[in-house]
Parts: C-alpha cells; structure tokens; sequence
C-alpha cells in the first residue's frame, strides 16, 4: 500500500518540479531525482516480488527492511525527511526486530514443511492483483491532480520537523490526543494477548 | 536539496560493498576443500545432542511490542521538542494530556508484571 | 487555537468522559488488585454518566475540534444506541460464565470495552478522513484483544486472529481509497472540502470510482456486508457472547453511521434545487443507488441462505445479522432521508431484539455450556420464560406482527416502495421468508421436542430475568406503539452541514 501511494505522490511531485524548472540550475537536481526515483522505485518493488516469494520466512523478513529503507529514501526525495527517518526507526527498527522475534518464537524447524501445492486459489488471486494493478495505472496516467497552493515558500519545507510540528499540535491536535488513547488500548491489549499469567 | 543525502547514500553503498567484498573475496580466493568433520557442528569437542533450537520464551516479544508502542511514543515527542518555543503553553498541556495517558500504560504494564524478565 | 479546542471541549463531554473512565478503569484494576469487579463497576458508571451527558446535547448541531468532529442529531442518535448497547453487555458480562472465568482479567476487559465504546463515540461524529481512520482503529484494536479474550479456547484465539489479519487488510484498503480521494480532491480531508472540491472541478470519474469503491471496501468489512464479511462467522463464533452481541449491534451502528455521513455529505450534490424535499442527487452521476441496492441484495441472500445451514446458534445468529445489515442497506441504497430514518429506527429495533437473542443464548450456553441447536432441545419446557422470550425474539427477527421488528422493517419495504424500487422490496420479501425458516427451526426445538432423559429445569436468577424483561418488553411494545421512535428517528435524520 504504502508503495502505491508514494508513487502516486512521486509522480505528481515529478510533474509540478518539472513544469515549474524553467532554468538550468534545477536541470541536475531534476535528474537526480529522477535517477533516484527509478533506482528506488526498482529496488522497493523488486525486494517486494523477492519478499513474497521466499521460501524461509528469514529472508522475507530482509528483503522487507530492504524495501522498507528504499520506500525511506523514496520519501526524501518527496521532501519528507521526517517520515523517512520515522520510516527506518521505527518500522525497520521496531518492527521489523518484532518480526523477526515472532518468526523465531514460532521455531518452524525444516521450512521444506512449508512448500506449498499448485492451487486455483493463486491463480485467481493473481488476476485479481493483475486487474487491480491495471486499473490503478490507468487512474493514474490519465487524471490530473489539482493540488492546492503550497502553505510554505518552498515546496521542499512541507516535511520538516518544525513544520511537521507547528501542524501537528495546531491543526491535528485533536487526532494526536486520539492516538495517545490508541497506543493505551494498543499496550492493554498486547500485555493481555501475551502474557501467560497476569498478576 | 537531496544533494546533502548523497554522504550518506555513499556510505551505506561503501558499507554493503565493503562486506560483500569481503565474504565474496574469502569465498573465491581461500582454499575450499570440506570434509565431514569439518562441517559439524562445534560442541566445544562434545556430541552435539539436539537442534540448536530451543523453546523460545515469549518475554522477548513482549518487550519488543512495548518498544514498539513505546517507540511510537517518542517519535511524537521529536517534533513537539523542536517547536516547543512556538507552541507555548498549550502545546506543553497537550504533550503533558499525551505523556500522563501513556504513563498510564506505562504504570499499567508495570504493575502487572509484564516488565519481569523471568 | 487552544481557545477554540477550549471551547469545543464544552460539546465534547461524553467523549472524555469515556477516556477519563477507561484510564480510571485501568488505575482502579491495577491498584485495588484483589477486587477486579470495582473496575467493571467505574467503566459501568462511567458509560452511563457519558449517556447521560450526550442526552444531554441532543439539539446540538455543531462542529468541534476545528472540524475533526461534528455533533449532531444523527451522531446524538447513534451514540445512543452505541451507549445503551455498551450498559446492556456491561450487565450481561456480570452474569456470564465465560467473562467470569477469567477474573484475573476482568480489568482489561471492562477497560477495552470502554476504549471500545469510545472509538464508536467517534466513528459516528467523523467528519475528517483522519479522524474517521482513527476511530476505525480504536474500536478495531479494542475488539481484536475483546474477540480473543477467552484465549484458553482455540477458537476464541482463532477468532482474533482472523479478526486481526481481515481487519489490517480492509483498513489498508480504505487508507489507500482515502489517499487517491485525497490526490484527487486537491488535498481535502474534511468531508465538506471533498464534496466542495467535486463539485466545483469534476475529476477523472474512474478514479473516483476506484477511490470511493476501495472506501466502501474499508466500511463494508465493518457493517459486515458481503463481499467484505468473511471475517463475521468465525469471529462470532469464537469472541465470547458478550463480546458477539456487542459487535453485531454497536459496531454495525457505528459502521452504518460511519458510511451514510461519509455518503450523504461527501458524495451528494447539496446544492440541488428543484427537486422535491429529501431525494439526493449524487455528484458526478453515479449510479451509487444501483451499487448499494447490488450489495444489499448480495448481502441478504447470502446471509440468510447460508444460515439455513447452520447448527451452531452463534453462527446462526452471525449470519443472520449480516442479512439485517442487508436489509439496512436497502434503505441507503434509495438515497433519501426517508430510507435513513428507516435505517435509524431499523436500528433501534435492531438492538433489542439482536441483543436479547444473544443475552438468551448466553444464558442456556451458562447452564448447558453448549451453543448448538440441539442442546435447545426441550428449552420451552425446561426454562418456559426463556423459552418464550426467545421465540419473540426470533419472532421479531424474522420481522413478523406484532413485535418490532415489523415495524423496523415495515418502514424500510415502505420507503422502498415509495421510491418505486419494487423488485428491492420483493427480493427483501423473499429474504424475510427464508430467514423465518431457520429462526423457526430453533423454536421448534425448543418447544416441539422432547428434552433429554437427564436434563432437569433450568433455574436462572432474578437479576437475570429482570435484565431479559428489559429487551423483551421494548421488543414487543415497540412493536405497537412505535410512533415515539419514528419521531425520533425523523428528527435525527438531520446531519451537520444539511439543510
């Protein structure tokens, strides 16, 4: 999901840099951002397609921190450096070390064991995924984005911290307080799911 | 602007490529020549008895789910600390609403226990 | 801005009451230790005080929060029934085998239910993208740990599971529709800069089918409609009853709520003159009214063809509430403030009678620890009031005279017809019938067949019998004098923003 929607957000970030370069002087930035976009594009779909298709759940688990820090480096180059270095500390740094916990709690031994049959099932799932994907790119070559004008001097402030911060606690305020109830349910739940016995 | 990322994205290619070389370089140039004894298991001299895998004890996974949900909490706390001079003191009550209800779970997860590493 | 969260803290009250109820819950269950009821007893008070307190706003019409929340009588009306629904399984889970068994952690499941009931609180008020993604996740994260409370069981651990992985999925799928509506609206969250947006600068139509298909997708999967409802079987029949009864009725509200705000006011064209008082015209000339209608008929009929097979009473009952939800979304799919009030009293009813079926089914599966139909064998002679308690229920269910469930569904066929969407009320029909079969299949047990050799009366207690009257009687006097509810209902139907 979260590849989808920044490659939506890359690409229209592509055009509006590249309709508003009238000078020489942002041509090598332009190209640099296009290398990198397709370089990190490849390797975030790339290790994706590996990730699904390993057989020992060890290797899936690398192959997504390595998308995980190609999808870090695609959001700097969309100017949220925030949400990229957020992205690597926390998912390829939290999460992905839960991940691998759990693979190891479940101690699945021989992974021959999980070979799985030829099935119907994939067959249709993959056409599914085919036609969604078809359409999706059809949505996106062919509509145009009416993005507002931008509340900064320049585009590339929009993913600072302080930025991110002056509307995090002005505007969002209220979802933030929401989350702090969210994470309290999170802990409650997991200390509930987790432990054996509960003092 | 993304120019100022290009040491870092230098370094991490210079740190990948330094470690593959080094395996890849052992691999092809040092000498290759296995036997049976040699690919057992090293048991300090004794007979390995069982697979190296033992039960895993779930207290890991649970310190690593309150590092996560922890962590979450902390990453809140990056932009709040750097635009705390502009916010004043509202912002400061909002953070503080923040921070008690996640003491809350803090002092929760305290009293039942699940903070034992036994 | 702090001045303005102030101020909107004043409309809020319900809200924190229940967040200040599930931290207090949670410190009273971990500093009296030795006594977990106390916490059931604050998170009970606690619910009903924030009930008191949104009675209290019933007239407001407003937005708080700098548009995050808006407080109205539709949102007063659901926070009613989410509200109501929570008091009712709060007394149920005092009398519940299950619940009970596991008093070392009656603390986090009194404090989850709040947390639970809180996030409904804001799934019916939302009107921002991202407050509506919030409030999912809060009542979703609540009711994965809830459905897998009883986790010595496998089923129940199963259930969460399935629960977990089918609710991350339909989630995903509704934040990836909410980020192309958002590309595609010029960065609009708040519902009414959306609906302002496609109606001044039309947008590419397929994409906004895409987008708007995979948000329904997200609110399917929460009213349970199908193809979105794979996950309601197995959850159902693993959560404990309690725990079953309160997802089938609030969480569907809250869903429902969720759906027709987002509906009404983002994709309908407000400004439209001329027409007569109540129709909508949707934005861009979908044929949103022929999508609804498409997946209310699938919903019904497989809900209720599929529950013709059933043995298990709470997957009966799952499958029968996911043909209810059909029901109700015939009432969306004609796109008029009539079909809404229709669903809003389909709903009151709705609670009452889904609610006593499970209370009922909670208090046999108490005394016989079974759940499948042929334990009900004999019930009529061995319990006579529970017995006939159930066959009204089932009764008001299959939505015959003279309980309430006619009248919830009496209105809905009416408005249907008065849209001329016949065939909808002959499919809707047809339905009925078939759900009659396998609610009747029940009672016959009970009441048509002899008990087993070895099974004495079952003898239950006052307070539960109060607590049974309490469903039984609405059941059957809404059924008569239903004019107090269709007011009520009339007078809800009105949303922030809509004239």
């Amino acid at each position: 999901m979260d590849s989808h929607a920044v490659a939506t957000g890359a690409l229209y970030g592509y055009r509006n840099q590249k309709s508003s370069s009238t000078n020489n002087f942002f041509e090598s930035s332009v190209t640099l951002e296009t290398f990198l976009f397709y370089t990190l594009g490849a390797v975030s779909v790339g290790s994706a397609l590996m990730m699904v298709t390993r057989r020992s759940p060890v290797m899936s688990a690398l192959y997504l921190i390595l998308n995980f820090f190609a999808l870090g480096g695609l959001y700097l180059s969309l100017h949220a450096q925030f949400i990229a270095f957020i992205q690597i500390l926390v998912y390829a740094g939290a999460i992905m070390v839960l991940f691998v916990f759990v693979i190891m709690l479940l101690n699945l031994g021989d992974e021959k064991k999980l070979n799985e049959r030829f099935s119907w099932k994939k067959i249709v799932g993959a056409g599914l995924s085919f036609g969604v994907l078809m359409e999706l790119i059809f949505v996106f070559a062919f509509s145009k984005a009416n993005l507002p004008p931008s509340h900064f001097e320049k585009a590339t402030d929009i993913g600072t911290v302080e930025n991110i911060g002056m509307q995090l606690f002005t505007t969002f305020l209220f979802p933030f307080e929401v989350t702090s109830v969210l994470l309290l349910a999170a802990i409650v739940g997991a200390v509930v799911l987790a432990k054996k016995k509960l003092n | 602007m993304l120019e100022s990322y290009v040491p870092i994205f230098v370094m991490i290619a210079g740190g990948v490529i330094f470690g593959v070389v080094m395996v890849k370089l052992n691999e092809w140039f040092g000498p290759h020549r296995p036997n049976d004894e040699k690919l057992s298991t090293y048991e300090s001299g004794m007979e390995p008895i069982r697979s190296a895998r033992e039960r895993f004890s779930v207290k890991f996974y649970m310190v690593a789910m309150l590092f996560i949900l922890f962590d979450i909490e902390v990453v809140f706390l990056y932009p709040w600390a750097v635009s705390f001079k502009q916010l004043g003191l509202g912002g400061f009550v909002t953070m503080a609403v923040f921070i008690f209800v996640l003491f809350l779970g803090y002092f929760y997860v305290w009293r039942k226990g699940a903070l034992e590493w036994d | 801005m702090v001045d303005q969260a102030l101020l909107s803290l004043a409309k809020f009250l319900p809200e924190i009451t229940l967040a200040i109820t599930f931290c207090l819950a949670l410190l009273v269950g971990v500093i009296f230790r030795s006594r977990p009821r106390l916490s059931m007893w604050v998170a009970l008070l606690g619910v009903v005080v924030s009930i008191a307190l949104t009675i209290r706003e019933m007239g407001i019409t407003e937005s708080v929060f700098s548009g995050m929340i808006a407080v109205d009588p539709f949102a007063t009306f659901f926070k009613l029934i989410v509200g109501s629904s929570a008091i009712f399984i709060f007394l149920f889970s005092l009398y519940s085998a299950e619940v009970l068994s596991t008093m070392k952690r009656l603390v986090e499941y009194s404090s989850l239910l709040v947390a639970m009931t809180l996030g409904m609180y804001l799934m019916v008020g939302a009107t921002n993208l991202l407050m509506m993604v919030l409030s999912i996740e809060l009542t979703g994260l609540s009711s994965y740990v809830l459905a897998g409370y009883t986790k010595e069981a496998s089923d129940s651990s199963e259930a969460s599971l399935k629960y977990i992985i089918y609710g991350a999925l339909s989630t995903g799928l509704m934040l990836y529709g909410i980020s192309i509506l958002f590309g595609l609206t010029g960065g609009a969250m708040d519902i009414y800069a959306i609906n302002r947006a496609l109606v001044t600068s039309p947008v590419n139509p397929i994409a906004l089918l895409v987008a708007s298909l995979l948000i329904i997708a997200g609110l399917g999967y929460k009213i349970s409609a199908v193809p979105f409802h794979f996950w309601t079987p197995d959850v159902y029949e693993g959560a404990p009853i309690t725990i079953t009864a309160f997802l089938s009725v609030a969480s569907k509200a809250a869903g429902f709520a969720m759906l027709i705000r987002f509906f009404k006011i983002a994709f309908i064209d407000s400004s439209a003159v001329g027409l007569p008082a109540g129709i909508w015209i949707t934005l861009q000339g979908f044929e949103w009214n022929k999508i609804i209608a498409i997946l209310s008929v699938l919903t019904m009929t497989l809900g209720n063809l599929v529950a013709v097979w059933q043995n298990n009473l709470k997957r009966l009952l799952a499958y029968s509430s996911i043909a209810h939800a059909g029901y109700m979304l015939m009432g969306l799919a004609i796109l008029s403030d009539k079909g809404i009030a229709a669903v809003l009293i389909y709903f009151v009813v709705y609670m009452f009678m889904n609610l006593g079926a499970f209370y009922v089914v909670m208090l046999v599966s108490n005394k016989t620890g079974s759940e499948d139909i042929d334990s009900y064998k004999g019930l009529g002679f061995r319990s006579p009031f529970i017995g006939v308690s159930m066959v009204i229920f089932f009764i008001s269910l299959a939505g015959l005279p003279p309980t309430a469930g006619f009248i919830g569904k009496l209105f809905i066929f009416a408005s249907l017809l008065d849209a001329k969407w016949i065939w909808l009320a002959v499919v809707g029909a047809i339905n009925s019938v078939i759900s009659l079969y396998y609610y009747v299949r029940v009672v016959r047990n009970m009441f048509l067949r002899d008990p087993d050799e070895n099974s004495g009366p079952l003898k239950f207690s006052v307070p539960e019998i109060v607590l049974l009257l309490l469903l039984v009687v609405p059941t059957l006097l809404f059924g008569l004098y239903y004019s107090p509810i269709v007011d009520f209902a009339n007078a809800s139907a009105r949303m922030l923003g809509v004239h």
